[in-house]
């Protein structure tokens, strides 16, 4: 990021690789939060077309805890990475 | 965070869909004030408040039947006037004390059951027992315990029933 103004085609093509992982990566990310919390929160057995309130709750929940170990495990396997490396 | 892949699933939905029939809509998200009148419902004061003014709107139709219906008139003394009259003023007064005990009956259970579906985050009919138990045996206490106690297990099954009984239909 330092050599900004060279705009080199290949930090280009470095950056957009970059950016179409993260993209790739967030995407799997809600795929697999909607899959679980559905699977989990709502039964299977369809009585109205709305969420109720358990199933509300149940949502809130799923979608709280997955993000929150979602956002932990990187730093922890960022952690065990860097500790492994210099030991 | 989660606005573009939505938007983009709904898109390609949506002109994989149309070019094959015209029928299917592809999937539009809520706006934010579709989510916010569906929460309304969500909240456990609006809810139970709600309910306890239907309750009361019950108990005001149920007195006004039932206090019609039960009439010791003194056909001798009065004109027709004066029955007329005094059976209003008993569907009155049989109405409002029925419309506040219904009232309270529907709050309580409302509000039972809603914290109980919230905390075990399952829609259920052990929500509704315990509901009807909080309700019953609130409505009973001033009976003593054993009062409480038949009072909670009869308006948990009676609720319970209801609850099957309206299910089927769905």
């Amino acid at each position: 990021m330092a050599a900004k103004g060279g705009a080199s085609n290949f930090e280009k093509e470095q950056m957009f690789g970059m950016a179409e992982k993260e993209m790739e990566y967030r995407v799997d990310l809600f795929n697999r939060l909607t899959q679980t919390c559905f699977e989990k929160c709502i039964e299977k057995r369809y009585k109205e077309a709305e969420l109720n309130m358990g199933e509300n709750s149940c949502i809130d929940r799923c979608v709280s805890k997955y993000w929150q170990v979602s956002l932990l495990i990187p730093f922890l396997f960022a952690d065990s990475f860097y500790a492994y490396s210099i030991a | 965070m989660a606005s573009p892949e939505p938007s983009a699933a709904g898109a390609g939905a949506g002109g994989e869909s149309s070019s094959q029939a015209a029928a299917v809509e592809p999937i539009r998200m809520p706006t934010a004030e579709e989510i916010k009148g569906q929460d309304i419902w969500n909240n456990c004061a609006v809810r139970s408040v709600v309910s306890g003014v239907m309750g009361g709107g019950l108990g005001v139709l149920m007195g006004l039947f039932f206090g019609a219906l039960d009439n010791p008139i003194m056909a001798e003394e009065m004109t027709a006037r004066q029955q007329i009259v005094y059976t209003a003023k008993q569907m009155g007064r049989r109405s409002i004390s029925n419309a506040k005990t219904f009232a309270v009956m529907g709050l309580i259970f409302s509000a039972a059951e809603c914290v109980v579906e919230k905390a075990r985050a399952k829609h259920d009919t052990t929500n509704t027992a315990v509901a009807g138990c909080v309700t019953g045996g609130a409505l009973a206490v001033k009976g003593g315990p054993k009062a409480t106690c038949i009072g909670c297990a009869g308006f948990a099954a009676f609720s319970v029933a209801i609850e099957k009984f309206f299910d089927r239909h769905t």
